[in-house]
């Protein structure tokens, strides 16, 4: 009896251990995770004593640094050298964002199953065909050669590395206990990576094949037509007209006409290699930024302003950091795996950026000699291929899985046609393959002293290509369309290109300094939120689509209205909710609506929205009918003709259907053709504005205040395993959306807002959504969010020297050589 | 006393021992010193549940349950103090099953019942 009951006792024992010792997914191990000595409860943070002043003892630093936090939780890092310098950049952004930096990159380097298993398997394949590895070695290759590079990176890694060796089990980020994995030791890749990752995320896009699918049903003339190269309504271009091109300008390539398919099939999206397509480009990752002259500021002295908008996650894609060394003190926010301040601002300089949108992804056809793919046509002769093998370590798998890559000299074969049986023959040219160091226009800028030095930090810089907003305190302001963009001719790229034709290889690139750029214009200020570069006397070809004029001609009117300005009028252009769009069209719309019978409930509709003032506040309930009415007028136009599941079609552009709609009422292109009756303008409109009251109706009852813009846009942060829910930031109220200056749609916004006045000390002002630390369980998770969703800003602590006595100044931490 | 000694030591061990060591504290002490029957199991219980408990809580309290309450979510639960009562049970039950399993095996070693209250108790 005896016996039995020890055999039994010690039997349910074990059997609980193992049983709490074993993951059972999506959950992780019950019994580490949940014990208040490892588990997560070890990841409960309480406010840090301002008087807090710690001191540590590491590895391979070369001499002492001194890091003082602010109450925001920003670290303020003085070094006597750029290694210890990013050493300790990359000690303490470890130590407040470690597993995004594991996650970010991982996603980047397509290695994303190694922890989450078959579920990820499909994004890291397409990670893998576009070269992201390859992109980032041949990046890293080019970083080491330079001393500048090289030392930041080895110092960065090695402060990440002395950050992390330091961990227990216990004190693992929460995310690495949920999922049940250890971080790895940081590598000098890693950084390439980060980097390749917003090449991709701002210029990882094409359009070409629904571009071509389009040509193919319609011809070229419709085509010239719908997809014109420059708005037809109305632009208001980032270099202002009339600025003068005063360069040598190269010969532009020649044109050759686009090839159409010849075969009977359409060209389809889908890869038949199972990969999903690509995502077409999509409106709300874009950016503003501007900077108004002495002459206009209050201060004397230029002003500068950047609000990036990405997709807002939690922990933020920005982390706040200020850089002191003998010869750098910088502040601004930083990509978290990225030694450097990308955004910000010192002594004597401030700069910003928003992405230009430039053509520098392209597909081409590929001619190959057989389905062994050695060699593919080119130049009127068969040219090898090169092969690049990828192996992708899935979780809970005892075999990693294999693919073997095609190289063509454009760059990985990875799409298809559907023209060559099961396999690619679509070649990839993407700049994220161009070897460069872009880390070196960052680390200039960090430490710029006047224009010349920001125009020299330019010419490094390959891209994603961006608008560099700048201004100093030698009073000049100017924007440089920058990047490497390829010389091509007009509308090279807009189709499907010719694989085997020398005519449609980039033709080498548009000199650094020939990049549209202008400098103290006469109207006192420079802008940009992703509109065309320059209007259409600018000699090359940079693309034929940029992000609609809307944002773009907000902030030029209001800039130019502006005098004696300051900080605070900056910021509330930063929250400027006015809806150029609907100033645009709606008043024709309305007019339209009266020519008809409305019943009761459509008469309150056109009653608020005759009296709306065009603003997107949270509260506006004409915003939203307005909002979900023009997408659905729109696609009420455009579906009949371009919707095409199996050969998707790119639909005209917005500026192209307003032209449509106030200059063209009587185009072919309102009737439905797949209704016997001739649908107009009116009918179209009467329509769709039905259908959007509809929807509204199905989505929140009757009108009510629960039609108020923000709760119709219901935006979310989310944390970036875009899965935990409870990690997410509260519901939030905003207004904004994507054609608004205030650019906040469901999922994307102002990533950053800052505001930079120069001046003999410079001032400056800044905020984004969440907080410094990637810890939901940190007092500096969510602590930014609040006056940002107020369209708030945080005066940014600028230290000129660590004991420096300033208010808000909080803990301090020195590391010191072991 | 025994309580007090699983409860201590067994403290002192998950600050460098993995979580496991929770199934093997209460099985030694209770193996090692004499104990009545009935009490065993809550003996077990509450050396590791009280530490828990008391060691989780303290850790919400500092940070406002700001990890707790959202972690809670994750598992379907209100808020962490419950998440705390669960942490509290699951270490309890180890615990417990692992005393009751120290008692008995140190019961096949002897021929008579266990006095119900030890010398040193």
């Amino acid at each position: 009896m005896k016996f039995v009951k020890a055999i039994l006792f010690i039997a349910i024992t074990a059997g609980l251990v193992y049983v709490l010792d074993k993951p059972w997914a999506p959950a992780p191990a019950l019994g580490p995770f949940l014990s208040p000595f490892c588990g997560l409860w070890q990841n409960s943070e309480e406010v840090i004593d301002p008087k807090t002043r710690v001191t540590l003892q590491l590895d391979s630093l070369r001499d002492e640094v001194t890091i003082r936090f602010d109450d925001s939780g920003v670290p303020h890092i003085f070094a006597k050298n750029d290694f210890d310098l990013f050493y300790a950049q990359g000690y303490i952004t470890a130590k407040d964002r470690l597993w995004q930096m594991d996650l970010q990159t991982r996603a980047a380097a397509g290695r994303l199953s190694e922890i989450l298993g078959p579920a990820t398997l499909t994004l890291d394949q397409q990670s893998r065909r576009l070269g992201m590895g390859y992109g980032a070695e041949a990046n890293l290759k080019v970083a080491m050669t330079d001393p500048r590079s090289r030392e930041a990176l080895l110092g960065y890694t090695a402060g990440v590395n002395a950050f992390i060796r330091q961990l227990a089990p216990k004190d693992y980020p929460i995310e690495f206990k949920l999922l049940g994995y250890k971080p790895e030791p940081w590598k000098p890749i890693n950084t390439m990576y980060m980097l390749e990752q917003m090449t991709l995320t701002l210029a990882g896009r094409s359009n070409e094949l629904a571009m071509t699918n389009a040509l193919k049903k319609y011809g070229r003339e419709t085509i010239a037509q719908l997809f014109p190269d420059y708005p037809m309504l109305q632009e208001s271009p980032i270099i202002p007209s009339g600025t003068a091109w005063d360069f040598p300008k190269l010969p532009i390539p020649k044109a050759v006409p686009p090839m159409v398919p010849g075969d009977s099939n359409l060209v389809s999206s889908k890869s038949l290699t199972t990969l999903p397509p690509r995502a077409p480009k999509e409106e709300g990752i874009g950016s503003n930024n501007w900077a108004v002259g002495a002459e206009k500021s209050i201060t004397g002295y230029p002003i500068l302003a950047n609000d990036p908008h990405l997709e807002l996650s939690l922990p933020s894609i920005w982390y706040q950091v200020q850089l002191h060394s003998p010869d750098m003190s910088v502040y601004g926010v930083s990509l978290p795996g990225i030694p450097s301040v990308i955004i910000g601002f010192n002594e004597r300089v401030a700069w910003g950026v928003t992405n230009v949108d430039a053509d520098v992804f392209d597909l081409y056809k590929i001619k190959f000699k057989n389905e062994y793919r050695n060699f593919y046509w080119h130049d009127n002769q068969w040219k090898p291929t090169h092969k690049r093998e990828e192996i992708i370590h899935v979780k809970g798998q005892l075999k990693p899985y294999r693919e073997q890559i095609i190289y063509t000299h454009h760059g990985p074969v990875t799409d298809s046609d559907g023209t060559f049986g099961e396999l690619p023959n679509l070649a990839i040219k993407w700049i994220g393959h161009e070897p460069g160091n872009s880390f070196i226009t960052f680390y200039e800028l960090n430490k710029a002293k006047t224009y010349d030095d920001y125009r020299k930090a330019l010419t490094n810089y390959v891209g994603p290509a961006q608008n560099f907003v700048f201004a100093d305190n030698e009073k000049n302001i100017a924007i440089t369309v920058n990047g490497k963009i390829p010389l091509k001719y007009k509308e090279q790229g807009k189709f499907l290109l010719d694989g085997s034709s020398p005519a449609d290889d980039w033709h080498g690139w548009i000199p650094a300094e020939q990049n549209p750029f202008v400098k103290n214009p006469p109207r006192g200020f420079v802008s940009s939120a992703n509109q065309s570069s320059a209007d259409t006397t600018y000699p090359y070809y940079i693309n034929w689509s940029f992000a609609p004029s809307e944002r773009g001609i907000r902030i030029n009117e209001r800039l130019q209205a502006m005098t004696n300005a300051n900080a605070d009028s900056l910021r509330m252009l930063q929250n400027d909710n006015f809806s150029v769009l609907a100033r645009t069209l709606l008043p024709r719309l309305l007019s339209i609506l009266e020519t008809r019978p409305l019943t009761p409930k459509q008469k309150a509709a056109h009653i608020l929205l005759s009296n709306w003032n065009y603003q997107n506040s949270p509260e506006s309930i004409a915003a939203s009918i307005f909002e979900t009415w023009f997408p659905l007028l729109g696609q009420a136009i455009w579906n009949d003709d371009f919707a095409s599941p199996e050969a998707p079609m790119e639909y005209p552009s917005r500026d192209r259907t307003l032209y449509l709609i106030l200059k063209q009422p009587n185009e072919k292109w309102f009737d439905n053709v797949n209704t016997p009756e001739k649908e107009t303008l009116p009918d179209v409109v009467y329509q769709s504005f039905n259908a959007s009251l509809d929807t509204l109706t199905k989505r929140k009852g009757a009108m009510s205040p629960e039609w108020q813009w923000s709760k119709v846009k219901d935006a979310e942060i989310r944390h970036l395993s875009r899965s935990i829910k409870p990690f997410n930031a509260p519901p939030l109220v905003t207004g904004g959306g994507s054609s608004i200056v205030n650019a906040m749609t469901k999922r994307k916004g102002p990533s950053w807002r800052m505001v930079v006045e120069l001046g003999p000390t410079p001032r400056a002002y800044g905020i984004y959504p969440g907080g410094q630390s990637g810890n939901p369980g940190s007092p500096y998770y969510l602590n930014l969010l609040k006056k940002w969703e107020k369209g708030e800003l945080n005066e940014l602590i600028f230290l000129t020297s660590p004991d420096q006595k300033v208010p808000h100044l909080a803990s301090s931490l020195v590391l010191q050589k072991r | 006393m025994n309580f007090f000694i699983i409860a201590i030591l067994s403290a002192i061990l998950q600050i460098f021992a993995p979580w496991w060591v929770i199934a093997i504290v209460p099985f030694v002490i209770l193996f090692w010193r004499p104990a009545g029957s009935p009490g065993t199991f809550w003996t077990g219980f509450g050396g590791i549940a009280v530490p828990w408990l008391l060691y989780g809580y303290y850790q919400h309290f500092i940070s406002d349950g700001a990890l707790s309450d959202r972690v809670a979510k994750i598992f379907m639960l209100p808020n962490g103090i419950l998440l705390l009562l669960v942490t509290g049970l699951i270490g309890g039950l180890v615990g417990g099953f692992s005393g009751l399993a120290g008692y008995w095996v140190r019961q096949l070693f002897r021929r008579h019942p266990a006095p119900l209250s030890g010398p040193g108790a």
